[in-house]
Formats: C-alpha cells, structure tokens, sequence
C-alpha cells in the first residue's frame, strides 16, 4: 500500500490518536481525502454533493482548536460521509423530485457528529427515498461496488457503504428500515451497525416507514462504528421515538473475552434458503466463536416467509403514506419502480397492517424470552444472496418476491440493536457478512462480539484493489 | 373481477390512476400481499394474544416500549 492508502484506511481510532498527538493534521487527512475521491469518484459514484471549500475550512477550525489544546475526541477532525437523506445542505434523498432542496439546518445526528468533532465530507448516495433500487436509467447515477464495479454498492446507504470501503471516506451515517445499514455493509464487506430502535434520533432525516427506520453508522472496524455510534446516540425530544435512556460508552466491552458466552443462532430463518456461497463463509465463522470458547445454541425463530410477511406490507403502507400525494402530484419525478412501491403500499389493508403490528410483538418478545433466558447474542448471516449487477432498467417490485433473501428485518420489526461484520468473501469475491443482534440498549455486547470475532480473523484488513 | 381490475379499483380510491403496463407490474405482488396477509393472519391466531378485555398493543407503542421492556443488564 502507498502512503496515501495507508493514510485513508487508516481505523479512526490510530488515526485519532496521530491527530491528537498532532503527528497529522486535520488538513492533511481531509485534503488526502478529498484527492482520493477526485481519483476514484468517476468510478464509484459514493457522493451526491462533495463538500469541498466547507469541510477544508471546517479542518482548518478543528487543526486549530486541537493545536491549542482543545481536543473534542476521537471524531475530532475525521472526515465522515452523510447519506443524502439527512439534512445537512443539499438533500435529494436521491430523488429528481427533491434535486433543489436544500435544508435550512443540520439535522441533530449531524449536529451532534459535527459537535463530536466529526468533518461532513459530503452527502453520500442512497437508494431513492431509501429504497428504490438504482439502475442504469435512474435519474442519479448508481453507485458501483468497489469490490466489483459491475455491482450494485447494496442499499439503501449505498454511497457512504461504498465510500467507506473505498478509503474515501473514514466512515459514514446511514439509515436502516429493512436492513439499508448492514445490507450494503455486507456487500462492501465492511461493518454496519443500527442501534436499538429510538438510540440515535432520526429528527430531519427523510423518513421511509417510521415503525421501522433507525439512523446510525457504517465503518470500516468494529471499534470505527462504535466510536461513531456514540458521537451520535442520544435522547432528541425532537425525534417522538427516541429513547431517553443512559448512553454508556459503546467500546466499553471491546476486547472482553467471549468465553462462555451463549450464541443463539436463528436457522429457521436462512437454513432453507441461503444461498450456499454465503452459508459456507458463515458457517465457518460459526465455527470460528466456537473456537473463542463461545456456546452455540439453537433458538426457534420464525421462517423467512414469516418475516417477509410482517415486514414488507407495514413498510409499504407506511411508505406509501408519506409518499402517496407526491406520487400524485409529482410521480413523473420519481424512478418508475418506486411510484409502484407507494401504489403496492396503498393495496395493504388496515386490518393486514394492524395484524402485521401484532405480531411483531408476538416476535420481539420471543427474541426477548430468549435473550433473557437461554443465549446472550443472536447470530444469522445477513442476506442470502449476493448483490446483483447494476440493472439496466427498472427491476419492478422483486423486492417483495418471496426469494428476496435479506434477514436483516427481522432486527428492524422487534427494534434489537444487530451489527454487520464481514466474515469472508464469496467465490466471485464478492464480501459476506454476519449480523449479531443483543438485547435492547445493549450496543456494547453485540460490539464485544463482533470484535472478538474481527480481531480472530483479517477481512477487515483487507480491501479492494481500485 | 380479475385481480388486475381489483388493483386499479383500490388504487382509484386513492386517486391513483396507473398505466396497463404499471398496473400488470402489480399482479404478482398483490397475491403475494395477500399471500402474506394470509401468513400474519396464522401467526396471530396461534397465539391467544388477548388477555380478557386488554386488546394487544400495535405499532408504534410495542417498539417505542422496548426501554420498559428489556436492555442492558
């Protein structure tokens, strides 16, 4: 590796100590940055909006604060990517519709990174309103897997997944209603991690479906998101969902030995139908925390057509009733696929969308049972497919086939924090990852997890030849 | 009425008015709708979800609870 790789996959956590220390300033990492994605961005297509003069001059105040001592921490002066359904200057939520918006403020997830210290590198890709899949006729561009140009990034937080691989970004905010953080984290092998549900506030961040959406980081190591995590966690009275309960410190447990520890795995859901070339690299890291001394255990769970069924309809109505008037009035602006997801949403009737609510509960509190009583973690791969080829054109509602398997909802209907760490690559060498869910408001577990897993292994280390 | 025609007449309730092509996109994913509403539907009923006259919660309340219901030990 070059010096200049080195310096942008340098982990947050070295690279904010060179920072403290003042053995690299703030300047130097973001105008390294900002090289790279002026080198690779013609073939990524991470961001929408790079903030160029802005996040210098903000390097140039945090260069200067750290320089008379007043050093905020770990974030302070690390250059980070928002996806572009958070308020912070441009918005298009990756929508024609919304190309002019601009937000007047900062939401508070980015004012709180931004007071952590953090640098806004720019507004990252997404998936058009966080879920309409891009193709090579949408109106933004599509993003290209680093590990595979022809590939999708994965989705919805397409760019800052892409940028992070892509040593363009330290790390980045996404967003997750259906798997959105730890899908394209899988598919650009780095690490994902949606915290429990009303953690990290989602006030002035574009909604999708407001029962399932949580907003929170993907990094390159456990230790980058967890870091991250908490320069963004937090009560907001603005956000009606978010939780006001304690924020410990996330990496308090990295490095904890797992021994012991009881892994609950959920095979009703994948066993049947995850396709062999990611169930082998899983399977091996099954193998993997047993050999760090942890217990397998098997936990009843639902099927994947269960989790399909309580899942996806909520979602569409939801979506479909913020987005049914603009559909209306403006639906020639939106990518055609994503008019027919609002038109498929209004199909869903009260009493199915009411029954699926229910029934959430019916899981979450078997997931709590279990978490209470028989194992400490959960653990399931975290799609069973492998992302697809940039599409030509629009790939209708595939997303609501019956084969669309991606496990990541089930996190997202019962709430439960889960991480999405790498755990090897498939034989077209594309990344596969491993989700580790906890209990709620137990970030700290499902990150001691994931690191003691991490630090056996070395996907993290590894990244793609660009 | 064919499901093709159930689709566009649900959907003129809402003032939606879709192509023949756009509304043919929707066929095989509204029996897969109904498919699952059929799935949600055996899930609650194997569960006696009721408790005398307390109805079950529902969304948003369930998720919003998850501070009183569990967390870190």
């Amino acid at each position: 590796m070059t010096a200049a790789q080195e310096l942008a996959y340098m982990p947050i956590e070295e690279l904010a100590g060179n920072i403290q220390r003042k053995e690299v300033s703030p300047v130097e990492v973001t105008q390294a940055l900002l090289d790279r994605v002026e080198q690779l961005e013609p073939q990524i297509h991470a961001f929408n909006t790079v903030f160029r003069d802005e996040v210098m001059e903000a390097a140039r105040a945090a260069e200067a604060e750290i320089r008379r001592g007043a050093y905020r921490g770990p974030l302070h002066g690390v250059p980070i990517g928002i996806k572009d359904i958070y308020e912070c200057g441009p918005t298009t939520c990756g929508s024609q519709s919304l190309e002019h918006y601009v937000a007047e403020k900062d939401c508070t997830s980015v004012a709180k990174l931004k007071e952590a210290g953090a640098l806004i590198l720019g507004k990252t890709t997404t998936y058009e309103f966080a879920y309409g899949f891009p193709t090579k006729q949408s109106y933004y561009q599509p993003t290209h897997n680093p590990w595979n140009l022809a590939h999708d990034a994965g989705g919805s937080s397409s760019g800052t997944a892409a940028s992070t691989a892509a040593g363009m970004a330290y790390a980045g905010m996404g967003s997750c209603t259906g798997g959105s953080i730890r899908w394209p984290a899988q598919c650009c092998g780095i690490v994902g991690l949606k915290a429990t549900y009303g953690r990290v506030s989602r006030a002035g961040v574009y909604p999708l479906s407001w029962s399932l959406d949580h907003t929170g980081p993907l990094a390159r190591t456990v230790t980058d998101a967890a870091l991250m995590l908490q320069g963004c966690a937090g009560h907001d009275p603005l956000d009606p969902a978010s939780a006001n309960m304690p924020v410990p410190d996330f990496t308090g447990k990295l490095g904890q030995d797992i021994t012991g520890l009881r892994i609950g795995l959920l095979r009703s859901i994948y066993e049947d139908n995850c396709d062999p070339k990611l169930l082998g690299p899983y399977n091996q890291a099954v193998q993997q925390f047993e050999r760090l001394g942890a217990e397998i255990i098997d936990v009843p769970s639902i099927t994947l057509g269960q989790l399909q069924a309580i899942e996806w309809p909520g979602l569409f109505a939801e979506c479909a009733a913020i987005h049914v008037d603009n559909v209306r009035n403006c639906g020639d602006k939106y990518n055609p696929h994503v008019k027919l997801f609002v038109a498929y949403g209004l199909l869903v009737s009260g009493a199915q969308y009411l029954m699926g609510a229910q029934v959430r509960a019916q899981v979450r509190d078997d997931l709590l049972k279990a978490l209470d009583t028989s194992v400490d973690v959960l653990l399931l791969p975290t799609a069973g497919f492998q992302v697809n080829p940039i599409a030509e054109d629009s790939p209708g509602l595939s997303i609501v086939s019956a084969d669309f398997s991606v496990y990541t909802p089930i996190f997202n209907f019962t709430g439960l924090p889960a991480i999405q760490v790498p755990c090897g690559f498939d034989t077209d060498g594309l990344p596969v990852g491993l989700q580790i869910a906890g209990k709620p408001f137990d970030e700290q577990t499902i990150c001691q997890v994931g690191y003691a897993y991490e630090q056996a292994t070395e996907w993290h280390t590894q990244h793609p030849e660009l | 009425m064919d499901v093709k025609a159930r689709i566009a007449a649900k959907l003129a309730e809402w003032n939606l008015e879709l192509t023949d092509v756009e509304l043919d996109k929707l066929v095989l994913p509204y029996e897969n709708l109904l498919r699952w509403q059929r799935v949600v539907e055996d899930m609650r009923q194997s569960r006696q979800l009721v408790e005398g006259m307390n109805v079950p919660e529902s969304e948003p309340v369930l998720v919003h609870a998850l501070d009183k219901k569990g967390g870190a030990s």
